[in-house]
């Protein structure tokens, strides 16, 4: 078990590396932030300062060094647009987006777990058929469809609900339908295919053979091997928890990590996009450990086995 | 123990192994048709769902539509018409020449939407084939040299498979600018990691096979053994998944230009148009909902013809 978690820790700090070195060619190396943020008709000397103090005039092997010990001391650079620190700038956004995407991970489990447990059991029932027509809408419906759509019913035409904004819970309720609807499509098509593979198992059959009650049959045996694929898919959902909102948020214009994201792209504001790609891969890492463990935990056979990675 | 019996009926002994696709379309009349003697017409139902019909004539109708669209296109998609700004669709008070209205500077919906489509399509057609093409070069190329190599791949395709692509691909896009081509190279980046997974998979195995051995004894080199022998072996799986990535491809491709990161105005795409016509959504809905429905309506049909050919080619994918 400990070898397991220590590859797992060693796969996760290469991933954390990966993203940096990513981040840093990505960012670094497509053109001059100082010509982007100042006009370029500016004069040559606020150039030249500019370019020191964000450290651009050094090579670039230099530059990388920089970036990595600046990164592991927590120093993600100044927002180029009103030299805020680009981190803070990011945190005071997190609970917003958390305010979304909690509620919206509580829906998806809420809805697509026990929708696909109950579609599996109910095979070519007409709930089952339900339930894959709404997966289906949920896989091809994109979620600015979706949000705009809802707006044009609750808001436009009901008048029962605001558009967006962030003034109070209420605001919250369209977003959070719209995330939570499409996950909880996604969720329930996993849990079912699941399921049924684990229906179709031999050591199913086995145990209602010996006379096991259908109900103990389902919660002993099937349940818990089936959950082995269902949490790969959730841990990727709590992982782009901080992330998984950039569509919603600017639908509904609340004021989340994915919209501060969405701006500084249109801004090429460097430091702030790095710091969210870096805030992004960490989470996305934590909830991979996270699930691996929980592998661990729930699939005794995988603590030696190596694992495909998750996704 | 009705029920037992009743979950364990596996999908395979379904005479031609659709039995996903029909499992999900079939309507109630399929259920007696099947039970009675069979005729042809049920036989050829049977083979080819209603439902994936419909799915290929819609994809059918859009690649017409995208090859012939200068010639369908009653208007250029910049051609502004301000006297007729924001007229509604015909039906809802607007007249003929505008047959699904017009935006806020007058420009023909209609119009528009149909170049949206050529955009779209094309976005997605080559992204996914430039996926493909990554993702199957990298899978064979680890399957090929093992060793470091298939180690690296398999590195990258975890970092793929365990990042959202749309942050990357926003960062990217935020540091490179923004062009047609580099939006089209970008969309190829977008679920390479599948290919390799399965062609990495795939060739491992046929490189076992007698197949392969017999032709590297009869001293073919490696890329006349992967690409004349191995590939075409492997191919069905290939395009099925290319298939079902396709609608993903158009649905990335969409939302990003409805961020107004994508495809930028004075070209129009699907996603384009419903980004630019949110802000007229209390008055002139229409902007925004002509081209949400050819989103949904390509993306549903590609899938369902998507999973259709899985079961038809190749019940092993999932």
């Amino acid at each position: 078990m400990l070898r397991y978690l220590s590859t797992r820790l060693v796969r996760a700090l290469l991933t954390i590396c990966f993203v940096v070195t990513f981040a840093f060619i990505i960012l670094r190396l497509s053109g001059d932030p100082a010509l982007l943020i100042l006009s370029p008709d500016a004069p040559p000397e606020a150039i030249e300062a500019f370019r020191k103090s964000w450290g651009l005039d050094r090579p670039v092997w230099e530059q990388y060094f920089h970036y990595f010990a600046a990164i592991a001391e927590g120093n993600l650079g100044r927002s180029m647009r009103d030299g805020r620190p680009a981190l803070e700038l990011v945190l005071e956004r997190v609970p917003a987006t958390l305010a979304l995407t909690i509620p919206a991970l509580i829906l998806k489990i809420g809805i697509g777990i026990p929708a696909g447990i109950y579609a599996a059991l109910h095979r070519n029932k007409l709930a089952d058929r339900l339930t894959m027509l709404f997966s289906v809408a949920g896989f091809t419906v994109p979620s600015f469809v979706l949000g705009l759509l809802l707006v044009l019913v609750f808001s436009v035409n009901l008048g029962w609900l605001p558009s967006g904004g962030q003034d109070s819970w209420v605001h919250g309720i369209l977003p959070v339908i719209t995330l939570g609807t499409a996950g909880a499509a996604v969720l329930a098509r996993f849990t079912r295919s699941a399921m049924l593979e684990v229906l179709g198992q031999p050591y199913i059959r086995t145990a209602s053979a010996k006379g096991l009650p259908w109900r103990r049959v389902i919660i002993d045996h099937a349940l818990p091997n089936a959950a082995i694929p269902t949490v790969t898919i959730v841990g990727f959902m709590v992982g782009s928890l901080v992330a998984g909102a950039v569509v919603v948020e600017s639908v509904f214009s609340w004021p989340g990590v994915g919209r501060l994201l969405v701006i500084a792209v249109a801004n090429r504001d460097l430091a702030v996009v790095q710091t969210i790609l870096l805030f992004v891969a960490a989470t996305m890492v934590c909830a991979n450990l996270t699930v691996d463990m929980l592998y661990g935990w729930i699939d005794p056979r995988l603590r030696t086995r190596r694992v495909a990675g998750a996704g | 123990m009705a029920i037992v019996t009743d979950n364990r009926a596996p999908d395979k002994r379904a005479p031609d192994g659709d039995a996903v696709t029909r499992e999900r379309n079939q309507a109630p009349a399929e259920v007696s048709a099947k039970r009675a003697p069979r005729g042809r017409l049920a036989r050829f139902f049977e083979a080819w769902p209603p439902s994936v019909l419909l799915a290929l004539a819609w994809i059918v109708g859009m690649l017409f539509i995208a090859t012939f669209v200068e010639v369908l296109a009653g208007y250029a998609y910049t051609a502004m018409d301000l006297r007729a700004r924001l007229s509604p669709p015909v039906g809802w008070g607007g007249d003929i020449r505008h047959l699904l209205g017009t935006d806020e500077l007058g420009r023909d919906v209609l119009s528009r939407l149909l170049y949206s489509i050529r955009m779209s399509l094309l976005i997605a057609f080559f992204g996914t084939l430039i996926a493909a093409a990554l993702g199957t070069f990298l899978g064979i190329l680890a399957a090929h040299f093992r060793g470091w190599v298939e180690d690296i791949v398999l590195m990258m395709i975890d970092f793929q498979a365990s990042m959202p692509f749309l942050i990357i691909a926003l960062a990217v896009l935020a540091f490179f600018g923004n062009s047609l081509i580099l939006f089209i190279c970008l969309m190829g980046f977008h679920g390479w990691e599948r290919y390799a997974r399965i062609s990495r998979g795939l060739a491992i195995s046929a490189n076992e096979q007698g197949y392969a051995g017999a032709v590297r004894q009869l001293g073919a080199p490696a890329w006349r053994i992967y690409g004349r022998h191995i590939l075409p072996n492997i191919a069905s799986t290939l395009i099925v998944s290319m298939t079902l990535a396709f609608p993903e491809t158009i649905l990335l491709e969409s939302g990003l230009s409805f961020l107004g990161l994508g495809v930028q105005p004075p070209l129009t795409s699907l996603g384009n148009m419903v980004g630019y016509g949110r802000e007229y959504i209390t008055r002139a809905p229409w902007i925004m909902l002509a081209p949400s429905v050819v989103i949904i309506l390509t993306t549903l049909s590609i899938s369902i013809v998507g999973d259709w050919l899985r079961d038809r080619l190749d019940p092993t994918l999932r």
